[in-house]
């Protein structure tokens, strides 16, 4: 536990799993909270300009935003090293924080861009 | 689908890009002007020692695992003891303060003013959408909804045979303001984007209520069962040196 050093910049180790009791650092969770937001925001935002350029329409477009999520999820865990509960308290914290805002975004980028590339 | 409109180009120009753009500005400048209308308010001097009291002991109730129970008990004792503890407030004394914070004008009028930035621009820009924007079919929403949605959606289009996803410019404006927080989040930093829902829960909630917050952390003060989580720290610390060593 000692000799580890903070290779990734913007995530931070918020649990020592030394005793007993878990101690979280709530300064780092809220900021690994943040990233994910953010994370998540931008993504559907692309995802949702991807969305409208290739034309998906109703219940296909949906199923592109879990997709994008999920990749979403993947690229996080992987970027946290596989090991969660040193940087968050929960499995569902990653996976499904900000879902909801996200797909809000979505939507709005997706019609922006499905209406100018397809109705222009 | 049935049949598929085509729309003029210089909708697209016109109302979708230049509704968007105006809702983003509008965004931006209300977040300045929130930010440089914020009035610093003299903090009272009862009020901020009573809000010290709680801090510290909210900090003994989160960190109290971590000394050793000799040290935790006589502090627990101190805070809410019941003559002379810190977090023990008479009855009387704590009806005066909540009164007196109540009728404080310098509070209500914060409130007033946060409030009404946060409501004047959206009915502005509502009221503008509808005047200059309504009566012509504005966009095409990719995803099909049922036609209960028509008259929500459509309310300028006096036709009923088009499809309910053709939709008028009021929703998009509806759409661009639940879509744009997550933008602004990113743009302005943090959380300063338009979380209207948050703010008026906020607001609902009056704040600095003393006298409850203070019985609140004597009971939870009084609820905490310590455990002192760190007893083998000294052979933790041997082995961690040890490695270092070696």
């Amino acid at each position: 536990m000692a000799g580890h050093s903070d290779s990734s910049s913007s995530e931070k180790k918020s649990s020592e799993a030394m005793n007993d009791v878990l101690v979280f650092s709530a300064e780092n969770m809220q900021n690994n909270t943040k990233v994910i937001y953010y994370s998540r925001t931008f993504m559907s935002i692309i995802g949702g300009v991807i969305a409208g350029i290739l034309g998906f329409t109703g219940f296909m477009g949906f199923v592109f935003y879990f997709l994008v999520m999920a990749i979403t999820s993947i690229g996080l865990i992987a970027k946290a090293k596989f090991s969660v509960h040193s940087y968050f308290d929960s499995w569902n914290r990653i996976i499904l924080d900000g879902f909801m805002g996200g797909l809000m975004s979505f939507v709005l980028f997706w019609t922006f861009a499905y209406d100018i590339v397809h109705i222009f | 689908m049935a049949e598929d409109l085509v729309l003029d180009t210089a909708i697209r120009d016109w109302v979708l890009i230049p509704l968007s753009v105006v809702m983003v500005l509008i965004g931006i400048l209300r977040y300045f002007v929130a930010k440089l209308m914020r009035s610093f308010q003299v903090p009272d001097h009862k009020i901020v020692k009573e809000g010290q009291v709680i801090v510290r002991a909210r900090n003994l109730r989160a960190a109290a695992n971590f000394i050793p129970p000799k040290s935790f008990r006589p502090r627990r004792v101190y805070f809410s003891n019941e003559e002379n503890g810190l977090l023990f407030v008479p009855k009387g004394q704590a009806q005066n303060a909540q009164a007196q914070m109540f009728s404080d004008p310098n509070m209500a009028m914060d409130m007033m003013k946060k409030n009404l930035s946060m409501i004047i621009p959206q009915t502005l820009t509502f009221a503008w959408v509808n005047f200059f924007f309504s009566g012509f079919v504005a966009a095409k929403i990719p995803f099909p909804l049922t036609q209960r949605f028509r008259s929500m959606l459509q309310n300028g289009i006096d036709l009923s045979t088009v499809d309910v996803s053709y939709v008028s410019s009021r929703s998009w404006y509806f759409l661009n303001l639940f879509g744009l927080r997550g933008l602004f989040s990113l743009i302005l930093g943090e959380e300063n984007a338009m979380d209207d829902t948050q703010r008026m829960m906020q607001m609902s909630g009056f704040g600095f209520d003393p006298s409850k917050s203070l019985a609140s952390e004597k009971d939870g003060l009084d609820i905490v069962q310590h455990e002192w989580a760190l007893p083998k720290f000294e052979h933790r610390a041997e082995a961690v040196l040890k490695k270092l060593v070696r």
